[in-house]
């Protein structure tokens, strides 16, 4: 229990160093800016309280905020994902639910699941996030084509960093 | 009361969702003019820190470029001298002492936080009031304009760059002195838009834009781009895409102008106005 503690706050310290000091950084072009850290919010474990989880949520956006500059906007763009998150969980859960004690990874619930459920997550975020940062809907499809380019860089770096814990254990974070 | 309590505790979840956004847009609304927010103010601190660090990293591996940058820099300042000096040498004895009044003053500062990638991109300094830098102030590099200066604390200072999709600045062709208002859709870090040239004016591609000095904020004729292309908007008006000299994703070094004759200009205008 301590353990998975202690690996799940070094993950998001790791994700969150990531987002700032790099992915902030990278300035591709302005169509993609991945945002990884909404990858804190999917590693959730299920059984933690929903109001734990959107706590969560709030101060790791809030985190992610004072970086960017961006007050208020990355929080609740991430709160968002993260009241959406059990009911997404819900709408595919697997035919006997979740097993309590094992992370949502792609090792424990296969690769299909993990992409219908990490898409949807991170498309919500993106999407909220996108159409805030710009606060006017002319230039929608524009706005739009952020979005989905952005969602398709941070799946890619999300599944790529689940490749490499796949490796390494099947049931602990 | 029961009832209520069943109630809070049928949708806590929910109430804290609503708690936890209602937040999160409050400090949306009012923390986004930057300087009347107190929460980032006292954490902007710390963050700075860790900005800073990135930045020397990157500065350290530009070195080459800056140091050819401010070598043909140099080179052109010397010239400018030279000319003055002749200028003066003839001119001397014949024109009143106020004439030489300087207008504008140039303070350097080094950018430590800058993107390119947002909507509205902002650029920190890392100068502030103690250095003599308020709101309003006009920030250039020696290759063009750079944005506008919005919030300062004691030694750092945000200004909103010309990359922001909520800045207009002033700007004109230089070939006819045709002016119209100039800011960026949103698109192409490389590209800025020219609106409100009307369709008679002949423009080309290759044409120079630069700022007019109708905004107090900048000094008349700055280099800001050259036309890139010419497009029609269905009114009576060309949308001129205009490409930007200065590569905003290379920003190290620019210089913040400070107008010392403005507020004398402002007052003037604000009793005709």
């Amino acid at each position: 229990m301590i353990n998975s503690v202690i690996r799940y706050g070094f993950v998001s310290i790791l994700l969150i160093m990531l987002q700032v000091l790099f992915f902030n950084n990278i300035q591709f072009s302005g169509y993609i800016n991945p945002y990884v850290y909404i990858m804190i919010i999917l590693l959730l474990p299920t059984e933690l309280p929903q109001w734990v989880v959107l706590v969560a949520a709030f101060i790791t956006g809030l985190i992610i905020d004072f970086f960017s500059g961006s007050p208020g906007m990355h929080a609740s763009a991430t709160v968002m994902a993260a009241f959406a998150r059990p009911y997404i969980l819900g709408l595919i859960s697997p035919r006997d639910g979740y097993e309590t004690g094992s992370s949502l990874s792609m090792a424990n619930y296969g690769i299909k699941w993990f992409l219908i459920y990490s898409t949807s997550v991170v498309f919500l975020h993106h999407l909220v996030l996108f159409y805030l940062e710009v606060f006017r809907f002319d230039d929608f499809f524009r706005t739009f084509l952020r979005v989905l380019l952005s969602s398709l860089f941070t799946l890619a770096f999300i599944f790529l960093l689940e490749y490499f814990r796949k490796g390494k254990s099947r049931t602990r974070i | 009361m029961r009832n209520l309590l069943n109630f809070i505790a049928r949708y806590n979840n929910l109430i804290v969702f609503l708690i936890l956004e209602g937040i999160a847009f409050s400090l949306l609304a009012t923390g986004n003019s930057y300087h009347n927010s107190r929460l980032i103010k006292g954490i902007r601190g710390i963050t700075y820190g860790i900005e800073r660090k990135g930045s020397d990293i990157r500065k350290y591996l530009q070195l080459n470029e800056i140091n050819r940058a401010l070598a043909s820099e140099n080179s052109y300042l010397k010239n400018n001298i030279e000319r003055l000096i002749r200028q003066s040498s003839i001119e001397s004895g014949e024109i009143a002492d106020t004439m030489y009044q300087q207008q504008y003053n140039y303070i350097v500062a080094e950018v430590v936080n800058n993107s390119v990638n947002k909507q509205k991109n902002f650029i920190t300094i890392d100068k502030g009031l103690r250095h003599g830098i308020t709101t309003d102030m006009g920030v250039v590099t020696n290759q063009g304009i750079a944005g506008v200066i919005v919030g300062t604390s004691e030694n750092y200072s945000v200004a909103m760059s010309l990359l922001n999709i909520d800045l207009k600045i002033s700007a004109r062709l230089k070939s006819n002195g045709y002016f119209g208002s100039l800011n960026w859709d949103g698109t192409d870090y490389r590209q800025v838009v020219l609106n409100e040239i009307p369709q008679h004016v002949n423009v080309h591609t290759g044409d120079t834009v630069e700022t007019t000095g109708f905004s107090a904020m900048f000094p008349e004729g700055v280099m800001i781009g050259t036309v890139a292309e010419v497009g029609q908007t269905g009114s009576d008006f060309y949308m001129v895409k205009v490409q930007l000299t200065e590569d905003f994703r290379r920003l190290r070094f620019v210089n913040v102008v400070g107008n010392l004759i403005k507020t004398e200009r402002l007052q003037l205008e604000e009793e005709y106005q």
